[in-house]
């Protein structure tokens, strides 16, 4: 793909951290006489043509996101940028902070006179010190430019933005448990309703977006609507920062049109040029989706609609791939792990039962398991569906449910380990620190 | 080795088992151990100990910066948590209190807070944290390995610090690095290579047991260069030129004026011409408090008609095809500029009849 079309990573490897940099390749171009003669509902009303949907995980369509958030309520209204980015094989919004902090500023400036905020805040995962600092200096720059601040260019427009730093919780990504965050508790997600749109941070209205959704503002304002929606499926305009991981020649971060086919994405010259062993499955949207087998790769388009034909989900843009040297067990031991430590607590299904499961596991990985097992699992997931505050249980139910279907196989070889399998499972066992 | 007894919730079946006596099922470590959170022995400073560094006029200002930015000042209380944790190396519970009283809540919570998140340590480590991602990624690309090494020639547990006091090793979830698998970070940064004496974490670039050999001895190259680790002014970062939030204390920012923006001018103007005449559609705005419609006459605009806010339509008897709309929103005492002019069109032939719906299916009997 051209640098021309990339509407993310275009700046990516050209040192375009610091303002100057910035602005000769073509950057704040948008901050200007254009946007601030568009009244609130022109703005939206173009990223709502753009076809913009959420980066985030969800898909939502971006532009009707913002069309909720209410108006003239008397309270202010905070826009808030998701860079929890935790989720097993996303790391997008890490390189995006890192290369091109200034077009998340830009896009936010966009974002906040669409949405009349007054208050940004960039709610960044602990370990992204690195990016707060590019950020922070991005910041100092843009504010020293005239950018941001009071009035910001002589209109009556004024804008902050603050960068808060999170404490390590991959829950914090969901946005009411963010908000939480932000309010300096713990971040358990909140029941909803009331949508953050309405009551959101100090019960009023908030709008949270990924990192990636706000910095393709930039580029959308820049071009004619058509551009955008040229690229992409006819669904899904645009594109989109593709995290590719595990085991192909070449990992790393791609931007790509929506509806690129899988196999192309894994094995072109351009893009990740070649798998490493024997594919087994792909994880096409970060470890909470369930994978692919190689059969359904053959004909999969990356896009939300075909991803969810085949039962899984476009999630965050993240391709994990693993060969056969690896087994479904042991992978979705690592899944059980990451999500019961993850849990925040607050519902029992959730708690307990990404705990269960993750010890059931173990155990059948450590050569214990039982006949039934794989159908235990699978009850565990059942029993997510809908008793839970947010869907994290369902990032694991998803997974628990399809890996003991599409690699039974090799629960079964595990469970023959056992010379008692047959016999029924009482308790899960666990040993003590196998959290190490 | 301590049990659980009692009730266990058989997730799967929904069936209450109890288990009669010790249950096989034992106490799990849990992940927040890792930092020392359940550490009774900890022994904790007084806050004579921690108060020259805390009561520093750059902690001062840092605190006084980072209260400004938040309408509530339990906002900063993460990075306020951040900032003593950066001064004292980890949180001992006076360190909490004092959080507390900055940022105006209570001492338990704001203990429940640092207990909630896992880069609040609550025991002292050693100088240089290595966190080992081992999620899905790293794990494909080799973690357990690397781990494995880093504990052999470190001779450590995970949680355990070395006797020089340099390292401690933990295992963490995804960092977010994962092109770089296996990744970890060394303190606040990345690193899978040491480039020019310092960290670096380059696309593509993984961990390899002769990489973080570099690592381990870029990390005591430093520890001897310098005794304590330099600080890192970003933590809480103050960010120059900011109002802060409207209303915090210290802050100079005013809320935003409700009329900063032009008003909305009506959008999506559409004219469709059919026997009842030329009939007007547009995307509505909850702004709207009038609507105009107006039509081109010879040159001038005059007014057809004024649709309620709420309507979805408006019908002009007369329209012809070929006839220019525009429409005109007020939203208060403020009148937008007019909607782009639109040529009524000749409506598309109503869609072909659907065939009649076919004949439901008999229910199956049995
Ligand atoms: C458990 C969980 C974790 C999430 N983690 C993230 C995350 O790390 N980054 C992110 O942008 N969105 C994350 N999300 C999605 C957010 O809740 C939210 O949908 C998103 O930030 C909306 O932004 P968008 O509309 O721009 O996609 C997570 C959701 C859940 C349920
Ligand atoms: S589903 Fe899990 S993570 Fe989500 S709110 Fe409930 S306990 Fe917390
Ligand atoms: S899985 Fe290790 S950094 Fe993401």
């Amino acid at each position: 793909m051209q640098d021309s079309m990339k509407v993310c990573t275009g700046n990516f490897g050209k040192h375009a951290q610091s303002i100057e940099a910035y602005k000769k390749l073509g950057g704040y171009s948008t901050i200007s006489k254009s946007l601030f003669e568009m009244s609130q509902f022109e703005v939206i009303d173009r990223v709502q043509r753009a076809g913009l949907r959420g980066r985030g995980g969800a898909g939502f369509p971006t532009g009707m996101k913002w069309s909720f958030v209410p108006r003239n309520t008397g309270k202010p209204v905070y826009i808030v940028v998701n860079a929890d980015e935790g989720e097993g094989g996303t790391y997008k919004d890490h390189f995006l902070l890192l290369e091109d902090p200034h077009r998340l500023i830009e896009g936010l400036i966009i974002a906040g006179w669409a949405l009349g905020a007054r208050t940004a805040y960039i709610y960044a995962r602990g370990e992204f010190l690195p990016c707060i600092e590019s950020v922070n200096k991005a910041l100092n720059e843009a504010y020293a430019a005239g950018y941001l601040g009071e009035n910001i260019m002589g209109t009556k427009f004024s804008f902050d933005i603050f960068v808060h730093r999170g404490a390590g919780a991959y829950i914090c990504g969901e946005e009411t448990a963010l908000i939480n965050s932000l309010e300096g508790q713990k971040g358990q997600p909140r029941l909803k309703p009331p949508f953050p749109a309405v009551a959101g941070a100090w019960a009023s209205p908030t709008c949270v977006n990924n990192v990636e959704t706000i910095m393709s503002l930039p580029w959308i304002f820049s071009h004619p609507v058509e551009e955008y929606t040229k690229m992409g499926t006819p669904r899904a305009h645009g594109t989109k920062v593709f995290c590719v991981s595990g085991d192909v020649k070449r990992p790393g971060l791609y931007e790509a049109p929506l509806g690129t086919p899988l196999m192309e994405m894994l094995t072109s010259e351009e893009y990740c040029q070649g798998i490493i062993g024997n594919l087994k499955g792909v994880i096409p949207g970060g470890s909470s989706c369930p994978p692919l087998l190689p059969e359904e790769c053959e004909n999969a388009t990356l896009d939300y609609e075909c991803m969810a034909s085949l039962k899984t989900m476009f999630g965050s843009g993240a391709i994990i791939v693993f060969n056969d040297t690896h087994n479904a067990v042991d992978i979705l031991d690592v899944l059980g792990h990451f999500y019961s430590h993850e849990s925040c607590g607050q519902c029992t299904p959730c708690r307990e039962g990404t705990g269960f499961a993750k010890r059931v596991l173990d155990s059948i990985l450590r050569g214990e398991g039982h006949d039934g097992d794989i159908e235990l699992l699978q009850g565990i997931s059942a029993g997510f569906g809908g008793t839970t505050i947010c869907p994290l249980s369902i990032s694991l139910g998803g997974p628990l449910n399809v890996y003991t279907r599409k690699y039974r196989a090799d629960f079964e070889e595990y469970i023959a380990k056992n010379p008692n399998h047959a016999e029924p499972r009482l308790r899960p066992t666990v040993r003590l620190g196998a959290y190490w | 080795m301590s049990h659980i007894t009692g009730a266990i919730q058989d997730v799967a079946n929904n069936i209450l088992s109890y288990s009669k006596g010790p249950s096989p099922v034992e106490v799990l470590p849990s992940p927040a151990d890792q930092f020392g959170h359940a550490n009774p022995i900890q022994k904790q400073p007084t806050w004579g100990e921690i108060a020259p560094l805390l009561e520093t006029a750059e902690v001062k200002a840092r605190v006084a910066d980072l209260l400004s930015r938040y309408p509530v000042a339990q906002g900063a209380l993460l990075e306020v948590l951040w900032i003593a944790q950066d001064a004292i190396g980890w949180l001992p519970h006076e360190a909490i209190r004092w959080a507390a009283d900055v940022c105006e809540c209570s001492a338990p919570h704001a203990y429940g807070v640092s207990t909630f998140y896992t880069m609040y340590k609550h025991v002292p480590t050693g100088r240089f944290l290595l966190q080992f991602c081992h999620n899905i990624s790293c794990h494909l690309r080799g973690a357990e390995s690397m781990l494995e090494y880093a504990r052999r020639v470190l001779d450590l547990k995970p949680g355990e610090t070395t006797k020089d006091g340099l390292f401690t090793i933990v295992e963490v979830e995804c960092l977010a690095a994962c092109g770089n698998a296996p990744a970890m970070i060394v303190n606040d940064d990345f690193a899978t290579n040491v480039e020019n004496g310092e960290l670096t974490l380059k696309p593509g670039e993984c961990l390899t047991p002769e990489r973080l050999d570099k690592i381990l001895q870029w990390c005591r190259d430093r520890a001897a260069k310098y005794p304590k680790e330099p600080p890192r002014e970003v933590l809480g970062g103050i960010v120059k030129g900011h109002g802060g939030h409207p209303g915090a204390p210290g802050a100079t920012a005013k809320p935003q004026v409700s009329d900063y923006a032009p008003p909305c001018p009506v959008l999506g103007v559409n004219a469709l011409v059919d026997e009842n005449g030329a009939t007007l559609t547009w995307k509505g705005a909850p702004e709207f408090t009038e609507l105009t419609v107006e039509k081109n006459a010879n040159g001038t605009w005059t007014e057809v008609g004024k649709p309620g806010v709420k309507d979805k339509q408006f019908v002009d008897p007369e329209g012809k095809i070929g006839d220019e709309y525009r429409m005109i929103a007020v939203s208060g005492t403020r009148t937008a500029k007019p909607s782009q002019v639109c040529k009524a069109k000749a409506a598309p032939p109503p869609p072909p009849e659907a065939p009649a719906a076919a004949p439901a299916t008999a229910k199956k009997v049995g």
